[in-house]
């Protein structure tokens, strides 16, 4: 069993992320389509970081907007003055999010906020920057700051169509989930399920809860930052209501109903969320306004209900049940 | 085994960028039974009061158009709207753009209301060369160079023009001098198109800014505000405010007894509009807003529409189903225009954006609901002849007192309870 179980892993991945590279074929020139799948990928890459911070180490963080603001203002800043490339201005990015990240995490975890007032203080955070930036002229301001417009130009990351975002965000997704897996494996991994099942037995027993947290909140950050720096060039402008509250609580959400912890809850979670919204909103939006909000907000509580724990252990229970019969046989 | 999988992956995704950026079959020019009309407004979110308006006056424009005879031009097309939710961020913008290009393929689309949303979809509509008719107000919508994007209401900074021509207007009038000028925003992107169109304004009538402020949109205490525009001792202040800080300025004013000759508001928020009225009382008269729109037009078009939304509705309409309302008949002109000028192919985008920009009204169902007199657009979408009307609170009702032509009454200015 636990043979077959490996021997099928492997190429069901690699059948799967098949499949994704091979999308676009299939929609073929569909923008629609197109941004979709993107807007999919880019919140499953959000959720997935946050499943790092939330899921494993269960502080309930509510400030991705905060770290996707400062990613695509780092980004956008330095394409606009200095025309220096996104590719390297999303990586400065991440970094300058990791530095926000440590700035703040350090004096929550080293005072020992947790839980609800961790949750407020992470989602005070996305206003403080949002009106910061507002402020402050010279980067931010009111008004919206646009990147170059090219058609095609691979240097500056802007195309008039969204093939090469699929393509960036569903490498940054492949990415995010093997450090998500790696860092499960790892004894940091172990450190964090510990604290967050029980951050006083974690620290009985060694652990330096304020040492792990603050590096999975900096790996939260990173990614976060480099997908923000993606985010304005697929955009084509900056502006400080990137610092978004509620894409922070959707980020959450998608964490949360994925199944907290689980590798791949959270990309499953965007898939079946993202696209069930949209397809709510384009196709019942223009007739009873707000009514696809009431179908969406019901399917949220029915997962609460009757699947507490996330919608990831439901699809390993069927995928245990589906390779059982397959060793059956 | 491991490499092999990544020189197949690697073909894999080099075939499907070759597909997928592969050319188009051209489609050959024939024109539909229904001309259909894409409305992308918000109809959910923060801003879903407005776009919910807005939405209902494009209905009744396409709903008057079609008993009018349809596109003359054009054999008598009917025009059809669909209708679609930009909900309220710009990534939910640009998919709802995306989308209702995708699934109807819109001649044009009209909307978007909030100036980001409309710069995110503009992106879309550009790349696939779809009309649109903005009702963002916002300067930069069309400073960034979008080729099918046109906006007939006035832009922000003409709304700051206008409340400032006014006041010249209205103290030349009563023979009250009025030169000391004090300019007040909230700290939006709106807020500042505004002012800038008031400092110009106030620069071209030869008037003497004495202080200028720009302040957050959610202040909360505008005391020393108002005690620093009282130590410049303005004639007159010009004001955007958004909502709430409208009702805390001119309790402030009245409080600290620092009313000046006048205050006139700018940018259709605050004010005039019916729950500042509403949460001001009495204090709320002789306060003044422009609109993009004016109600009381006295044209029998614009007595027709102002009918058949009040029938539908309950009330008069706002400026976002105003706004919409003529910008559907600005583009119904265009694509009659757009039959005479390219017969074997009207709704081709190219020829459409021609007869944008060869548009030159000056009567007919469009101007009877626009607040000045003649529409014509300039290479960046923008109507040059545009000017916002003046509403004004005479005891406890908002009234368009300004352009003079199309008052419904006479303004008070100054104001009699000025404290200097």
């Amino acid at each position: 069993m636990r043979r077959s179980r490996k021997d099928i892993n492997r190429p069901l991945l690699i059948l799967l992320l098949g499949i994704a590279v091979l999308l676009p074929l299939v929609v073929r020139s569909n923008q629609y389509t197109l941004v979709l799948l993107t807007t999919i990928l880019l919140y499953g890459v959000l959720a997935t970081a946050w499943n790092i911070i939330g899921g494993l180490a269960g502080q309930l963080d509510l400030a991705a907007g905060a770290y996707l603001g400062l990613g695509a203002f780092t980004t956008g800043t330095l394409l606009i003055r200095w025309n220096v490339s996104p590719w390297l201005g999303m990586v400065l990015g991440g970094l300058v999010a990791i530095g926000f990240a440590l700035l703040v995490g350090y004096p929550l975890f080293r005072f020992g906020v947790k839980e609800v007032w961790y949750a407020l203080s992470s989602a005070a955070l996305v206003e403080v920057l949002r009106v910061a930036f507002l402020i402050w002229n010279q980067v931010g301001g009111p008004v919206e700051r646009y990147l170059p417009y090219h058609e095609w130009s691979l240097y500056h990351l802007r195309f008039a169509t969204y093939l090469p975002f699929f393509y960036i965000m569903l490498g940054l997704l492949v990415l995010a989930l093997l450090i998500h897996h790696w860092i499960r494996q790892s004894k940091l991994g172990y450190y964090l399920m510990a604290l967050g099942e029980n951050e006083e037995a974690a620290e009985v027993l060694g652990v330096n809860t304020q040492k792990c947290k603050l590096q999975a909140l900096s790996i939260y950050a990173f990614l976060v930052g480099v997908t923000g720096g993606i985010y304005a060039c697929m955009y084509g402008f900056i502006h400080p209501n990137f610092f978004s509250g509620p894409m922070s609580t959707e980020v959450a959400i998608l964490g949360i109903v994925g199944g907290m912890g689980i590798t791949y809850g959270p990309v499953m979670a965007a898939i079946l969320l993202v696209s069930v919204r949209e397809f709510l909103r384009a196709n019942l939006g223009g007739q009873l306004e707000g009514l696809y909000l009431v179908v969406y907000a019901t399917v949220l509580i029915l997962i609460a209900l009757f699947r507490p724990q996330g919608l990831g252990p439901l699809l390993r229970q069927a995928y245990d049940r589906l390779l059982a019969r397959v060793a059956k046989e | 085994m491991k490499s092999r999988i990544w020189h197949i992956l690697t073909v894999l995704i080099v075939l499907s960028f070759l597909v997928a950026c592969g050319p188009q079959t051209p489609q050959k020019p024939k024109l539909p039974e229904k001309i259909v009309v894409g409305c992308l407004e918000p109809l959910t979110g923060a801003y879903a009061v407005f776009g919910t308006e807005a939405k209902i006056g494009m209905e009744i424009a396409v709903r008057h158009i079609n008993e009018s005879g349809g596109i003359q031009s054009l054999g008598g097309i009917p025009l059809e709207l669909v209708v679609e939710d930009s909900g309220e961020t710009a990534d939910s913008a640009r998919l709802g753009a995306e989308s209702i290009i995708s699934k109807h393929r819109p001649v044009a689309i009209l909307g978007l209301y909030i100036s980001r949303m409309t710069i995110a979809a503009s992106e879309v509509t550009e790349r696939e060369k779809v009309i649109l008719v903005a009702d963002a107000l916002v300067d930069s919508v069309t400073q960034i160079g979008r080729r099918y994007l046109f906006r007939p209401a006035p832009k922000a900074s003409q709304h700051g023009a206008t409340a400032v021509e006014f006041v010249v207007a209205a103290a030349k009038n009563a023979g009250v001098p009025m030169q000391r000028i004090a300019i007040l925003n909230e700290d939006s992107s709106f807020g500042r198109s505004n002012a800038i169109g008031a400092v110009q304004a106030a620069l071209d009538n030869g008037l003497t800014i004495v202080y200028q402020k720009e302040y957050p949109y959610d202040i909360a205490d505008a005391t020393s505000i108002v005690a620093d525009i009282k130590a410049a001792k303005p004639d007159f202040v010009v004001h955007c405010p958004y909502f709430m800080d409208a009702i805390l300025f001119a309790n402030t004013f009245k409080e600290a007894q620092a009313i000046p000759k006048f205050v006139a508001g700018m940018g259709a928020c605050g004010y005039t509009d019916p729950e500042s009225v509403k949460a001001l009382g009495a204090t709320a008269n002789y306060y003044m807003n422009t609109y993009s729109y004016n109600p009381a037009k006295n044209t029998p078009q614009n007595r027709k529409f102002v009918e058949d939304f009040k029938a539908q509705v309950g009330h008069i309409p706002t400026e976002a189903a105003g706004m919409n309302y003529y910008a559907m008949w600005v583009l119904k002109e265009a694509l009659e225009l757009s039959g005479q000028m390219f017969p074997d192919d009207p709704l081709n985008p190219d020829n459409l954006r021609q007869a944008f920009l060869k548009l030159d009204l000056t009567s007919g169902p469009a101007v009877e609901t626009y607040p000045t007199d003649r529409i014509t657009f300039t290479e960046t979408g923008d109507n040059p002849y545009a000017r916002a009307v003046v509403l004004q609170v005479i005891n406890g009702e908002p009234k368009v007192v300004y352009p003079f032509e199309y008052a419904e009454t006479e303004a008070v200015f100054p104001r009699p309870d000025a404290n200097y």
